[in-house]
């Protein structure tokens, strides 16, 4: 059994780590707040350029025997894939980093069996971390852009994606990061951003498209615009999924070292009962034993 | 005909219109429903809106895109400033926001000028 000082010591460290994780949930509550009006803003722009982007392809796949950009062409024999992967630059959020690093992991080994060859772009010390650690070559390291999003940081780095997928290098990009849902649940998700997939199904057989019927320009502009804004949401989306999973998590380890605290308090009075009983007992038989 | 402005930042307008004029890319036009497919670019200049009660709501705007199809229109815009407000006050600050929005987006100084009358001519019949 430890001895009453020890105990003591113990319980007073507790409640330091206690008061540091609930300073850090509040901090984390706060700058949630802030993440979460940031995706809601950009959620509608997000989604409607999604849809724009679809509408206009299907339509002129419709009018037109192909689209010449080769955002919009299928492509069977794929080679070689970018692969962005977006974490935290901290730690102490639970689960939320290390479940998209497995998702990660988990798609490189199928494109490594597909023979598929795999260009990683890291945003994200942790996952960078985990990267070197593990030995997985990375393509690029990009630090402090996934705790500041920023349009044009984002943009510049889809843009090389972009640039190399025109000119054949690659075949294919694929974001993955942790999204937030709500307050309490994050979702990995992982997204192939080009080539765009054109659905033909239900789509109307005329479109005129200005300035004279210009589509390609147009086109272009709208696909950089939706790819730029794809990897952008996604940062914000992931900022928002690292603070609620920081919240969980320091909410989590508060109630914990409450408990604990609690554990430690009762051991300590058992301990304080017994030693003031052995005393009472030493006097009691010395006394006894005087008299006789 | 259903509207839909957003930016980046957030939706600025949504819902049912009678009519709405764009700064397209070669020129202003309007659009009603049943209007052709057509998708352009916008350049820097304001956005008319003509609800169904007959009231007008105008909104500045910097580029963009817009999709037309019969039954809805799509506005994707990089910045947009509704020129509207309760107050004499409100409104000012809304053109004021407005003017810089269009002197920040575009070089072409009779441009600017030429929306800048525009927006304080609309301005005066809120």
């Amino acid at each position: 059994m430890a001895t009453l000082k020890e105990l003591k010591q113990k319980i007073s460290s507790v409640k330091n780590t206690q008061k540091t994780t609930r300073a850090m949930k509040l901090v984390s509550t706060a700058k949630l707040k802030r993440a979460e009006e940031a995706i809601f803003r950009s959620r509608e722009y997000a989604k409607k350029i999604d849809e724009v982007m679809h509408e206009i392809s299907a339509k002129l796949a419709s009018v037109k025997e192909s689209i010449e950009l080769r955002a919009f062409a299928k492509i069977d024999n794929i080679e070689k894939v970018d692969v962005i992967v977006i974490t935290a630059d901290k730690g102490l959020c639970g689960g939320f980093n290390i479940h998209t690093i497995k998702q990660t992991i988990n798609l490189i080994e199928d494109l490594k069996k597909k023979k598929i060859k795999i260009r990683l772009k890291v945003i994200g010390k942790k996952a960078i971390e985990y990267f070197k650690f593990v030995g997985i070559e990375m393509y690029d390291e990009i630090v402090g852009l996934s705790s500041a999003p920023n349009y044009e940081k984002a943009a510049e780095l889809i843009e090389k994606s972009y640039e190399d997928f025109v000119n054949n290098e690659i075949d294919n990009i694929i974001i993955i990061h942790n999204g937030y849902i709500n307050k309490l649940t994050q979702q990995v998700h992982v997204k192939e951003l080009l080539p765009i997939t054109v659905d033909t199904s239900n789509s109307q057989e005329f479109l005129e498209i200005e300035p004279d019927n210009d589509y390609e320009t147009i086109l272009e502009t709208l696909v950089k615009k939706y790819i730029e804004y794809s990897l952008y949401y996604a940062l914000l989306d992931s900022l928002a999924a690292e603070h609620s999973a920081r919240m969980q998590a320091m909410d989590a380890a508060t109630n914990n070292a409450k408990e604990m605290v609690h554990q430690l308090t009762l051991e300590f009075n058992k301990a304080r009962q017994e030693a003031v009983t052995r005393e009472l007992i030493e006097i009691v038989t010395a006394i006894e034993a005087m008299k006789k | 005909m259903k509207l839909d402005i957003v930016t980046p930042l957030g939706r600025i307008y949504e819902g049912e219109v009678k009519e709405v004029y764009f700064p397209g890319i070669e020129g202003e036009f309007g659009v009603l429903e049943g209007h052709a497919p057509l998708m352009t670019t916008l350049q820097p200049g304001i956005i008319t809106i003509k609800k169904q009660d007959g009231t007008e709501e105008i909104i500045a705007i910097n580029t963009g895109y817009v999709e037309v199809t019969p039954e809805h229109v799509n506005v994707l815009v990089d910045g947009a400033q509704p020129v509207s407000g309760e107050k004499a006050g409100d409104i000012a600050e809304a053109i004021e926001k407005a003017k810089q929005l269009l002197r920040d987006a575009s070089e072409s100084d009779a441009l600017v000028a030429s929306v800048e009358a525009k927006i304080e001519s609309a301005a005066r019949n809120l």
